[in-house]
């Protein structure tokens, strides 16, 4: 994975350019400025209320930005609810709190949407579900609520469900901070797959062996800012700015 | 016995523990107790009633209801009933159609109110908020009595009130034209029989399709159409169906040619299947995975009630009862004959007849005839106030539950990409309804119970009947036990119906 050539020769996925989101007096993103090419994959760090979340959220409009562009596959965000419903399709999302649909069985999770907002055939749906359940590592939950499921196997049956809307960017929003430690491993296995297979991803988490291995560039945010971007090794290692440093020091 | 075989695997010595200590003769001494004090305390209470009831001369009974009561009643299928139990029957039928409307239009009406007040909608929400907290907040009662007096300031009934006898209004109430059942119908609902049918096979064809190829084939739309048409055509064609009743006339002979003894045999056969078929699924249910069956007292109490149910059952076929059976093969063979009759006999009218309301003036007072459908001053007055107040407490029951579906839930719709419309229907409904349909439930037998206010604007209800019957027999015991029987069938079939609901949208959890 050189980083360098695939930010010089893929076209960007999502560009931010000076993105402002405030929670009434609140400023929870000041001035936010990066892009993510295709196929990159890019690991967002830093303390909780940096905005990490609020950032990630803004990019499929869960939350409007108030100032600056988000540009998302070259759509622009804004109040058009034809591109938001375009961009929320194309970019999947999975959550801390996995948020299945605790009412529908494991397949039904993973076929609702492309049934629904894909009009595709059930059958068609269902194969391309098992398919997915496959990959994720649990094929013979297909008929179980996700009620009966541990929190691994539900996060990777929403990883299963985003992924069936073949997204072609994946936001995920501290996927692995709701589950077990023994759980942990198995979500982030799959995510390193996908990772593999060329998929565009931008993820919040708090697990820095994911970042140092699977990272093509890390951006460390603090108080709503970008305060560093740069490779693993860099960020790791030989950290330029003094916030960084000291938050590397207070979690390593 | 499952302490014996701990105990005897143990080193200690066994000892046998003095009764008052043994907790298997403990409990059945307390079930015994328990049951003793209850049939004491009934035996008490009800020899004490009759005493009291004796010395004061107050007559208990059920005669009454074969008696002509000599009253008048102000509404309903029957406004001279003949019987006591006639009377009672038009009170039960108008306070059912109070309480049946009211159900109907009160969920109509809350769900609207609930959900203008999630509405983004500023001037739409504070109306919302007004309704719920003006209308929930004033006794029922008082807004029954108020939309009474209003109701009261209408009109004189004059032979132009309203619009050309199609809907007349005046302080009598208000009129409409009644819709009735007519001499083709029941050749006509054979047509429907076929059409619901057609109806169900085009919903299953169009899902179906939506499966195989994902478009919006709207099974609902055809379905209904189907059934339209199948309506359409019937209307016209029906005569061609007046051949049923022959069918039915050859089952109502076939019946009654059936033996006493034969029927009673089959229903003794029956009820001890349905006991065997009992106690088989219960074994079934209390097997563990190593085999055999371990069951406990309550268990085995079970097996046997079932065995004497069935064993009375057959009692009663044979000994208490004897009549049950010619009575069943009777019944049913006029049942049968019944039908027959409403298919022939030169029946050839439209399924539906409509009747126009009018006014008419027997002597001094202007009146509605009996031919429209006249809804009361004091129907609406108890109308309005169990469907307006009721609408308030649903409105916040929807609200409530659409509120208690996570917000993850949504975004989590939205985030696949799910237009609003969809995610409502597929992902926040669902959920809320779980959440609602209990609280609904209660809602629903309040509304049933409140239509017994009906006596404060003089509606012929269950209640307001019962009272006049009462004071003109003397019975008010017997007319009190029928009430509560009355609105404890009305209350248990209603908790039926939800439970129904409650079951099936239940969330599967470890």
């Amino acid at each position: 994975m050189s980083s360098e050539n695939k930010q010089e020769t893929r076209p960007d996925m999502i560009a931010c350019e000076n993105v402002d989101k405030w929670f009434g007096d609140f400023q929870a993103l000041k001035g936010v400025t990066a892009t993510i090419a295709e196929q990159e994959v890019v690991v967002v760090l830093g303390p909780s209320g940096s905005g990490k979340s609020t950032w990630i959220r803004c990019i499929n409009r869960l939350e409007a930005h108030q100032r600056g562009t988000i540009v998302v596959d070259g759509v622009e965000l804004t109040n058009d609810l034809r591109n938001i419903e375009k961009i929320r399709s194309e970019v999947g999302m999975v959550f801390q709190q996995f948020n299945l649909f605790p009412h529908l069985t494991v397949l039904d999770n993973v076929t609702l949407a492309p049934k629904w907002v894909r009009k595709m055939p059930k059958a068609d749906a269902e194969i391309k579900a098992k398919e997915l359940l496959e990959m994720v590592g649990i094929p013979e939950q297909a008929s179980k609520f996700p009620g009966q499921l541990s929190g691994g196997q539900q996060q990777r049956v929403a990883i299963a469900r985003a992924l069936a809307m073949e997204p072609k960017i994946m936001l995920f929003d501290e996927p692995t901070s709701a589950l077990d430690p023994e759980m942990i491993k198995e979500v982030l296995d799959v995510m390193k797959d996908l990772a593999l297979g060329g998929m565009t991803m931008m993820v919040v988490t708090h697990e820095m062996g994911f970042a140092r291995e699977v990272a093509d560039r890390i951006i460390f945010m603090e108080s709503g800012e970008i305060v560093e971007v740069g490779t693993p090794e860099h960020f790791f290692t030989d950290p330029t700015e003094d916030r960084t440093k000291l938050f590397l020091s207070q979690i390593l | 016995m499952s302490i014996t075989a701990e105990e005897s695997t143990s080193n200690y010595h066994h000892q046998k523990p003095p009764f008052y200590r043994d907790a298997i003769v403990v409990k059945w001494l307390f079930q015994i107790g328990a049951l003793a004090l209850v049939i004491f305390a009934l035996w008490f209470l009800s020899s004490q009633a009759r005493d009291n009831l004796t010395a004061r001369n107050i007559s208990t009974g059920f005669d009454f209801l074969s008696v002509d009561p000599g009253i008048n009643l102000s509404e309903g299928i029957d406004t001279r009933p003949s019987t006591g139990g006639r009377a009672l029957w038009v009170g039960m039928v108008n306070t059912i159609r109070l309480a049946t409307a009211g159900i109907f239009f009160a969920t109509l009406l809350g769900l609207i109110v609930g959900l203008a007040r999630l509405s983004n909608n500023w001037l739409v929400k504070k109306v919302g908020a007004i309704f719920v907290e003006t209308l929930r907040n004033i006794p029922l009662l008082v807004q029954i009595l108020l939309y009474g007096a209003i109701l009261a300031n209408l009109g004189d009934l004059e032979f132009d009130s309203g619009w050309d006898n199609w809907v007349i209004w005046s302080n009598k109430g208000v009129s409409i034209p009644r819709v009735f059942i007519a001499d083709g119908f029941y050749q006509w609902a054979v047509f429907m029989i076929l059409g619901a049918i057609a109806a169900r096979y085009a919903y299953n064809q169009r899902s179906k399709l939506h499966d195989e190829t994902g478009q919006d084939t709207f099974p609902w739309l055809w379905s209904s159409g189907v059934l339209g048409v199948f309506a359409l055509i019937g209307w016209f064609i029906h005569p061609i169906f007046s051949w049923v009743g022959s069918i039915f006339g050859a089952i109502s002979d076939g019946i009654s040619k059936i033996p006493e003894e034969i029927l009673q045999i089959a229903l003794s056969i029956a009820a001890i299947a349905i006991a065997g078929r009992w106690i088989q699924n219960f074994l079934q249910s209390r097997r563990t995975p190593g085999g055999a069956a371990r069951l406990n007292d309550d268990d085995k109490f079970r097996i046997i009630f079932a065995g004497v149910g069935a064993a009375i059952s057959i009692l009663v076929i044979f000994v208490v009862w004897p009549g049950l059976t010619s009575w069943m093969i009777n019944s049913s063979s006029d049942l049968f004959s019944v039908l027959e009759n409403k298919f022939g006999n030169g029946r050839t009218g439209g399924p539906f007849g409509v009747d126009r309301p009018e006014v008419i003036k027997p002597g001094k007072f202007e009146k509605y005839g009996p031919s429209g459908l006249t809804m009361s001053i004091g129907f609406a007055a108890v109308f309005f106030g169990v469907v307006l107040y009721t609408a308030a407490f649903i409105a916040e029951i929807v609200r409530g539950g659409i509120l208690a579906v996570p917000k993850g839930q949504i975004e989590a719709a939205n985030s696949l990409g799910m237009k609003r419309s969809t995610a409502l229907r597929t992902v926040i409904l669902p959920q809320a309804l779980r959440v609602m349909m209990p609280p609904l439930g209660n809602q629903y037998l309040n509304l049933t119970k409140n239509t017994s206010l009906a006596i404060a604007v003089g509606f012929s209800d269950l209640v307001q009947v019962g009272q006049t019957v009462g004071n003109q027999t003397g019975k008010n015991l017997s007319v009190f036990a029928i009430w509560m029987l009355f609105y404890l069938a009305c209350s248990l079939t209603i908790s039926v119906a939800v439970n129904f609901f409650n079951v099936r949208l239940k969330i599967v959890e470890r």
